[in-house]
């Protein structure tokens, strides 16, 4: 039992220390010398924002719209004398800070996650990455940078474009239904928004995509042959990114709470 | 010998894949500009061992030169800026799926546009007179890989490997799985390379028609070790 236990503590400390190691490597690529090169992979991360970034727009839209108008249904129906400013302080608590980016990550990681470990998993089990180091190109720089720098690029622009789209889903309930007032709701948005949160949102999302990206790559550039081991490696991807940005999004909101002083009331 | 006269140079390498060893402490010395064909039973691991020398897997143990440039897998580019250009053509896959046969051939001049000193224009001129060189019509140009036959995909692998004039050329298995047409083209160039003094050529084989073709230098990998052989016994044992 203690054998087993220690080989998966073993395990899981090599595992990270090759997932940091990816990482590292990629961040390290910057300094490649190569203007040629960095030309290249310019036009793979513009690829990755148009991936992740532009083709994600409709999923990201519709689910937005549902979630802020099925929050504002929600509050209506079960807190029906709710007074519009507080209901407006909901909005931004929940919504805007917390479920805009974690909404949008877990699209991101389902959508490009799953075709980003996909693909790096058939391109080394078809010795595509071996062929690029054959061309003397870095994959850290070629293959791990542009999707981690084009992932964190998409969904800081889609976490804002959710949080706008939610609101006006929300709003439409509002309306739909007459109450609460729309100017309450809108003073309380107001009075609860700050500069603060555009920071927050931006680190919730930056800090989201560059965990997709990056899991999604090192998964995906584990399989070690074998096509098999391809849906392993992007189920490990997906789900080791998803936890990790609730993880992260949590970790942010307790930072967040515990420097404005707000933990301490 | 000093480390510029060297072609390729393993110095005490040992390699294990799984729980097969492929190389045990081996040193091997070839001068630039000379041939090698590696011979050996299916899965001795003449693959890896090619993987080996061109850089693109890490030694589990000793050091892998190539043009007198220590190889470190991890940092391909490092090569291609001290000089050493390496050409490799794979048994099979290596070309990017995602990317025309153009855009294939052309991306390892692309990105390093800037060492080798080509404009795009020219990475383009040089992508596509490669490609003709080995046979690959036009219309193929613009074709995905898994819209190719096997043997296209070959020349196509060709055609990327000599689009950099390459000093240091791999070749895996090259003419396998290819008919007798398409096999003659590979051999003229590997023939062509053999007889270039600037480039130094490794090619792993079993094929008795293209180990006569070379007549070069040979070894056999077995047991984790490299073995000289000369082409009678090699004769010999194909008649076996």
């Amino acid at each position: 039992m203690l054998a087993r236990l220690g080989r998966v503590g073993i395990d899981a400390t090599s595992s990270w220390v090759a997932a940091l190691l990816t990482l590292a490597t990629a961040i390290g690529s910057v300094a490649t010398p190569g203007v040629a090169g960095r030309r290249v992979a310019r036009r793979v991360t513009l690829l990755q924002v148009f991936f992740t970034g532009v083709q994600g727009l409709p999923i990201v839209t519709a689910t937005a719209l549902i979630i802020g108008a099925t929050f504002m249904l929600q509050l209506i129906v079960a807190a029906p004398g709710l007074p519009g400013e507080v209901v407006g302080q909901f909005l931004v608590a929940v919504v805007l800070r917390e479920l805009a980016p974690l909404v949008t990550v877990i699209i991101v990681a389902s959508r490009s996650g799953t075709a980003i470990a996909t693909e790096l998993g058939n391109m080394k089990a078809n010795r595509e990455v071996l062929g690029l180091a054959a061309m003397g190109i870095d994959p850290g720089r070629y293959i791990v940078l542009p999707r981690v720098i084009g992932v964190m690029a998409g969904v800081t622009v889609l976490t804002v474009y959710f949080a706008v789209l939610s609101l006006i889903g929300s709003v439409v309930v509002a309306l739909a239904l007459g109450a609460p007032s729309l100017l309450a709701v809108q003073h309380g948005v107001a009075a609860t928004l700050s500069v603060v949160d555009l920071l927050l949102l931006s680190v919730k999302a930056g800090g989201g995509g560059l965990l997709v990206g990056w899991l999604c790559c090192h998964f995906g550039l584990a399989v070690r042959g074998s096509s098999t081991e391809v849906p392993t490696m992007t189920g490990r991807a997906v789900i080791g990114s998803v936890f990790g940005c609730v993880l992260y999004n949590f970790a942010v909101t307790v930072v967040y709470y515990g420097l404005s002083g707000s933990l301490v009331q | 010998m000093s480390d510029t006269d060297v072609g390729l140079q393993l110095v005490d390498v040992s390699h294990c894949h799984g729980d097969r060893t492929i190389l045990s402490a081996e040193s091997f010395v070839l001068s630039p500009g000379s041939t090698l064909i590696v011979t050996g039973a299916n899965g001795v691991g003449k693959s890896t061992l090619l993987y080996l020398c061109a850089g693109l897997v890490p030694a589990d143990a000793g050091r892998v030169q190539l043009g007198g440039a220590s190889v470190d897998p991890s940092r391909p580019s490092d090569l291609i800026r001290q000089g050493v250009r390496c050409g490799f053509v794979f048994q099979q896959g290596g070309l990017l799926a995602n990317l025309s046969a153009l855009a294939n051939v052309a991306l390892g001049m692309r990105y390093h546009a800037d060492v080798f000193g080509l404009s795009e224009r020219s990475v383009e001129e040089r992508a596509r007179f490669c490609l003709g060189a080995v046979g690959v019509s036009r219309r193929d140009f613009h074709a995905l890989p898994g819209r190719l036959s096997f043997g296209i995909c070959k020349r196509v692998a060709l055609a990327r490997a000599m689009a950099v004039e390459p000093n240091i050329a791999f070749f895996d298995d090259p003419d396998a799985g290819l008919d007798r047409e398409n096999a003659s083209v590979v051999h003229d160039i590997l023939a062509s390379y053999r007889d270039d003094a600037s480039v130094t050529l490794v090619v792993a084989t079993n094929r008795l028609g293209l180990i006569e073709r070379l007549a070069s230098r040979m070894v056999e990998l077995r047991d984790g070790h490299l073995w000289e052989q000369d082409l009678a016994s090699r004769r010999s044992s194909a008649l076996v």
